[in-house]
């Protein structure tokens, strides 16, 4: 039987402040990170996305199935506006996404403040990245369930990133994420060319979103984000949606 | 308490009493009253269709003019101008700040930002420092309620007002306005009175000067007329040239080579490190 000192209830308070002072994400015996393999799941459960490079633009595209008929899909938009050059679409978990983009925004405006330039997109990336990667070695936070498509235009052209949950990025002349990834990436690797135009490649990312797309694709459940040599990064509206999806037929 | 006679100043020349009074109260830590000259002219109107600002355009560093055209109106949001006076760090700082605020709040809300939202952040950031940051402004925008104007103190009170001045030549813009301003005015009326309101500030007031910068907002739309009018124009080289009637006489050429200070030694050894 113990008998347990005053001193020893000391020890059990304080050792249980601090169970959570240690990452979730703790290497196992083969050198991953069981958290971020996790997270790569939920993200490969999520609703497909995609994003293309072209010659003169970039385009990504989500599907936007709702879970329900009642849900106003006019509350709901899953890309978004991170500075007026750059858009962004996940794959993952909803929420999480917006805190990453609050946070962006955030670190775009005071990239914007210090330098009196608009962040080049290399550097959101970078600077995203890095957050997600905190998220990973932080006590008492878990990592981010969502891998992003980031798509700008700047001095360097049109550009394409993928950032993922463990904070590491990749250029991409054209990816995709999320359910349908395998099937979506082979069909891009056969489409892709490098003198696309930019409605080519609304096209061709249509097209692909069709391909593992179940019931009937319509400007009211996918949404395309396109930015082309006018540097100005806009969400299109259902009916251009619809125009476009006409003209796939 | 004694009945004090009241004293005739003496006959001719300067009374110096208060001043050894005021020695007095320096050398017990009683500080005179300082006043600080803004040196700037600055107004806003709100006209029929919208809202006009206007400022002129000199920098004064103490005595001197250190800028003589510098922009006093600033931009805040596409719907929202900014004219500061005061210490142009301290405005250049504080709308520089709220712009960014109100980009990322644009962001979030998805809609074109109020005047008030402006007004609330500056009168919040400049009461926060009690004063200190010496920024004195006239916010002007239409939103979706409407055309807006305001002062904003640096203290941190605020008025709203349908015509506004600030700055050291604001008495002499706003006698301008006071005898001129009336409601619904047209935009050349309008553009006609600030720019009125300015060139009064311009040459009555010493620490304003050069040209008049004018901004006019309306619904969806917004011109930012710089140097509207320049009613001090400077002339930089006399059309006709220069020239010099009598040359200095050269009278004597005498040429000296000055001696290699430097003495290069060849294969000397090298520096210890």
């Amino acid at each position: 039987m113990l008998s347990l000192l005053p001193k020893d209830f000391e020890f059990f308070i304080t050792m249980g402040d601090s169970q959570y002072s240690f990452s979730l994400t703790t290497f196992s015996p083969s050198g991953k990170l069981v958290q971020i393999e996790h997270a790569l799941t939920a993200v490969g459960s999520g609703q497909t996305s995609l994003g293309i490079k072209a010659a003169n633009g970039v385009v990504i595209a989500t599907e936007k199935k709702l879970p329900s008929i009642l849900v106003d899909e006019t509350s709901v938009q899953k890309i978004q506006c991170l500075t007026p050059n750059i858009g962004v679409v996940y794959s993952g978990m909803g929420p999480d996404f917006r805190v990453l983009v609050r946070k962006s925004r955030k670190q775009a405006e005071q990239y914007h403040r210090l330098y009196k330039e608009p962040i080049p997109v290399t550097q959101l990336v970078r600077e995203t990245a890095a957050v997600m990667q905190e998220f990973t070695q932080s006590g008492g936070v878990r990592p981010f369930g969502v891998s992003l498509l980031i798509a700008g235009y700047d001095d360097n052209g049109p550009q394409l990133y993928q950032v993922d949950p463990s904070g590491s990025y990749f250029s991409w002349k054209a990816s995709a994420m999320g359910k349908n990834v395998s099937n979506a990436k082979t069909f891009l690797e056969k489409r892709y060319t490098d003198d696309m135009e930019l409605d080519d490649a609304v096209h061709t990312a249509i097209l692909t979103l069709k391909e593992g797309f179940e019931g009937q694709i319509s400007g009211k459940n996918i949404e395309i984000g396109i930015i082309g040599t006018d540097k100005k990064f806009r969400v299109l509206t259902p009916s251009e949606v619809d125009d476009y999806l006409a003209e796939v037929e | 308490m004694s009945k004090s006679v009241i004293e005739m100043p003496p006959k001719g020349g300067f009374s110096f009493d208060l001043c050894k009074r005021n020695e007095m109260l320096a050398k017990k830590g009683v500080s005179p009253p300082s006043f600080r000259k803004t040196g700037t002219t600055i107004v806003g109107l709100i006209f029929q269709d919208g809202v006009i600002l206007g400022a002129d355009t000199r920098a004064t560093e103490g005595p001197i003019v250190c800028d003589k055209n510098c922009e006093k109106i600033h931009y805040m949001a596409p719907n929202i101008y900014c004219c500061g006076a005061g210490t142009a760090a301290d405005t250049e700082a504080v709308t520089d700040m709220v712009s960014s605020q109100l980009q990322l709040h644009r962001y979030h809300t998805g809609r074109e930002s109020r005047v008030v939202t402006a007004l609330t952040l500056l009168k919040r950031h400049l009461f926060n420092y009690q004063g200190y940051v010496s920024a004195a402004l006239v916010l002007g925008g239409v939103d979706v309620t409407g055309p807006h104007l305001h002062t904003i103190y640096p203290h941190g009170s605020t008025d709203t007002l349908p015509f506004a001045t600030m700055g050291s030549g604001s008495l002499a813009a706003m006698a301008v306005f006071e005898s001129k301003y009336k409601e619904g005015l047209t935009r050349d009326e309008g553009i006609k009175l600030v720019t009125e309101a300015i060139c009064s500030g311009i040459f009555n007031d010493l620490g304003s000067g050069s040209n008049v910068d004018i901004c006019v907002i309306t619904k969806g739309a917004k011109e930012y007329l710089r140097n509207h009018l320049q009613p001090n124009p400077r002339t930089y080289t006399s059309s006709k040239g220069y020239s010099f009637p009598k040359k200095t006489e050269v009278l004597l050429t005498k040429i000296t080579p000055l001696k290699e200070k430097v003495e290069i030694i060849e294969g000397g050894d090298a520096m210890e490190e």
